[in-house]
């Protein structure tokens, strides 16, 4: 989940939850208060009542009866005075029902025992429920509008802050991350941001790309120059030769010169599968081919017929036609499988076969297997077949031991896996298997 | 037929002048982008053998000037650098082949046939070998009308052969030259011997070869 999506989504939930926490405790809040205002109000009128027996005294009041009651027309508030014989209630404050002119009312009421000139009085004054909590609804509406209202801007103004905030991140993730691959060909701009962390992030990324950029260049530098170092006394000392070759020279002088000519050629071949395994390494290849690889296998085949034909061997191949694969380099991908035939051919043997079959696996990747009909791999030397120079124990001894390492440099670079399998002295299956992604639709 | 080789490194310039002179053709060595300049405002060429890695100058850049200058010459370019731009750019620019060091004399000579050949306009060349006839142009070789029937392979042997006729060619050299870079040595080098098998099996069946000589110890040779 993006930043962005986790900050906006926690923020909505925390204000939900916020949300909730008041509607919930709001009605509950508000009666405290107002019970809290209304015991406040009682205790004052207490107050006034005693203020106005002492400027009276009690029995105007009670003007020979035993009780006094006053109460509001609706009934709303009501005090009471009456002789007690003993202290009965304690003084509280408490919500009981009284009845008033036949009516059932629900009062938050005052209770206060006294003694007046040695004689024991009760004092009441209530007020109703219903009038305590009149405000409650209007009030508690209101309160949840302009709750209501404060958290839709709170989450209007989060949603836009975090968004500028994290811009410059997003920007450093599209730019930097997402829509640069390597090796990095244009020049970064620093993103524009006021946040000492994301400028720091994005200093150190560039720094960073900047970095590989350099030894990648420097690689292909050294990959380029030592290629002319070695390349060029290579081909002054072939030409050399050549030249030596077409003079008159007796025939064992020839004879050498034909040997230093042929070991001359092998150091090139070496040279020049090591500058390519390099390459490779150095991504100085381009991977944007669209191959029909059944094509592909034909040409090479074509091209090694004459081979195939003079060791008898009988070549079925079953491939999907038709079939293109993408995301490849065409020169690199037939110097694989170019690899990988002759080897077959060369360790076949005398009217042998080779089987070249394609198919599709249950994770819709492509796998071509190439195999033989030869002498095999001993199962200790499988592992060791694509290392540079291994030659295994092979009786025929040719070759520099680099035709593995190039298939498997090519392989590596294109994310394309091969595989071996082999059975001693009945041949030899290589498996060479094109991710989904390069399957082309 | 004028030739114009630049080329840094003197030992292969003076390599390259002394093979071509055996082939008749004038030769000037030019070892700087500067007195290449010079040479090609002072003469005209027909070829103009162009090294990429030039002190002076980028190669690529002489070439583009090179083109301008002299228009009519054909230029191979030549580098040991390897990178598959410099080849891309120079045939882009105009650039009529490409050999990438170490290269060999005799290829370089096929390439400057071959460029002859595409350039003349003949649509048909055709060289007379013993009895038979070799079309260069259509890839077949035959004798009295009738094709001999040679693979793909067998011609460029073949053909190689007679271009380079007179000279013992080794079998590395032969198979250097129809394997290219794919070429794997010895082993490779034992399929000449097949491909010459097969040569000498389906031209005998129409009159002798026996101008198609083997050299003990060396390779082949077309003696005419």
């Amino acid at each position: 989940m993006k930043l962005l999506t986790k900050l906006t989504l926690f923020s909505t939930i925390s204000k939900l939850v916020i949300v909730l926490l008041f509607v919930w405790l709001l009605p509950i809040l508000v009666d405290r208060v107002a019970f809290g205002y209304a015991d406040y109000r009682l205790k004052q009128q207490e107050k006034k009542v005693f203020d106005v027996i002492k400027t009276n005294g009690i029995d105007y009041y009670f003007a020979g009866d035993s009780t006094y009651g006053s109460y509001t027309l609706l009934k709303e508030e009501y005090v009471s005075l009456e002789k007690a014989n003993a202290l009965v209630y304690p003084d509280t404050l408490q919500t009981a029902e009284r009845i008033v002119e036949g009516d059932t009312l629900n009062y938050r009421m005052l209770i206060r025992n006294f003694d007046y000139n040695d004689r024991h009085y009760t004092l009441e004054i209530g007020k109703t429920i219903a009038s305590i909590r009149q405000y409650n609804v209007p009030l508690q509406r209101i309160a949840l509008y302009v709750l209501a209202a404060l958290v839709g801007i709170t989450l209007l103004t989060d949603l836009f802050v975090t968004r500028t905030l994290l811009r410059p991140l997003s920007n450093i993730i599209r730019d930097k991350l997402i829509n640069s691959s390597f090796p990095f060909r244009q020049t970064f701009k620093p993103v524009k941001t006021s946040t000492a962390d994301f400028r720091y992030l994005d200093e150190s990324l560039m720094a960073l790309m900047q970095q590989i950029t350099q030894d990648f260049e420097r690689e292909r530098a050294f990959t380029s120059n030592a290629s002319h170092e070695l390349m060029t006394p290579i081909g002054i000392l072939q030409t050399k030769m050549e030249n030596l070759m077409l003079s008159e020279i007796d025939e064992a002088a020839q004879q050498r010169l034909i040997d230093m000519m042929t070991i001359l050629a092998r150091l090139k071949r070496i040279v020049n599968a090591l500058l390519l395994i390099s390459r490779i390494e150095n991504a100085q290849y381009a991977r944007t081919d669209v191959v029909n690889i059944d094509q592909l296998i034909h040409e090479i085949t074509d091209e090694l017929s004459d081979r195939m034909e003079s060791k008898n061997i009988t070549l079925q191949s079953d491939m999907q036609k038709n079939l293109q694969l993408k995301q490849l380099n065409r020169d690199l991908i037939f110097q694989l499988f170019y690899n990988l035939i002759t080897n077959a051919i060369r360790y076949n043997r005398e009217g042998g076969r080779i089987d070249i079959s394609g198919s599709y696996d249950n994770s819709g990747s492509y796998a071509i297997t190439i195999s033989d009909t030869g002498q095999g791999i001993p199962d200790d030397e499988l592992n060791v077949i694509f290392n540079r120079f291994k030659k295994g124990s092979n009786p025929t001894g040719e070759g520099n031991g680099l035709g593995l390492s190039i298939v498997q440099s090519i392989a590596g670079y294109h994310g394309i896996t091969v595989s071996v399998k082999s059975w001693p002295g009945a041949g030899t299956a290589f498996t060479v298997t094109f991710p989904q992604s390069m399957v082309a639709e | 037929m004028k030739v114009l080789i630049v080329e840094d490194e003197r030992s292969m310039a003076l390599e390259v002048e002394h093979f071509l002179k055996r082939s008749s053709w004038l030769c000037d060595l030019a070892f700087t982008a500067r007195q290449a300049k010079q040479f090609m405002e002072e003469g005209s060429y027909d070829f103009i053998l162009l090294d990429l890695g030039l002190p002076d100058q980028d190669g690529l850049k002489v070439l583009e000037e090179a083109r301008k200058n002299c228009p009519d010459a054909s230029y191979i370019i030549i580098t040991a650098r390897g990178k598959l731009e410099d080849r891309i750019m120079g045939l882009d620019l105009g650039a009529d082949d490409y050999l990438s060091k170490p290269f060999s004399l005799l290829e370089l000579q096929s390439r400057m046939h071959a460029i002859v050949r595409r350039k003349s306009g003949l649509n048909n060349s055709i060289v007379a070998v013993g009895d038979f006839s070799i079309h260069l142009t259509n890839r077949v070789v035959l004798f009295n009308e009738e094709d001999v029937g040679l693979s793909k392979k067998e011609f460029d042997l073949l053909s190689y052969l007679v271009l380079h006729k007179n000279r013992p060619l080794t079998r590395m050299q032969l198979s250097e030259h129809i394997w290219g870079g794919f070429s794997d040595g010895d082993y490779d080098s034992n399929y000449i011997d097949v491909h010459i098998k097969n040569i000498r099996k389906k031209m005998t069946a129409f009159a002798p070869v026996d101008w198609l000589q083997t050299i003990r110890g060396v390779g082949y040779k077309i003696k005419l």
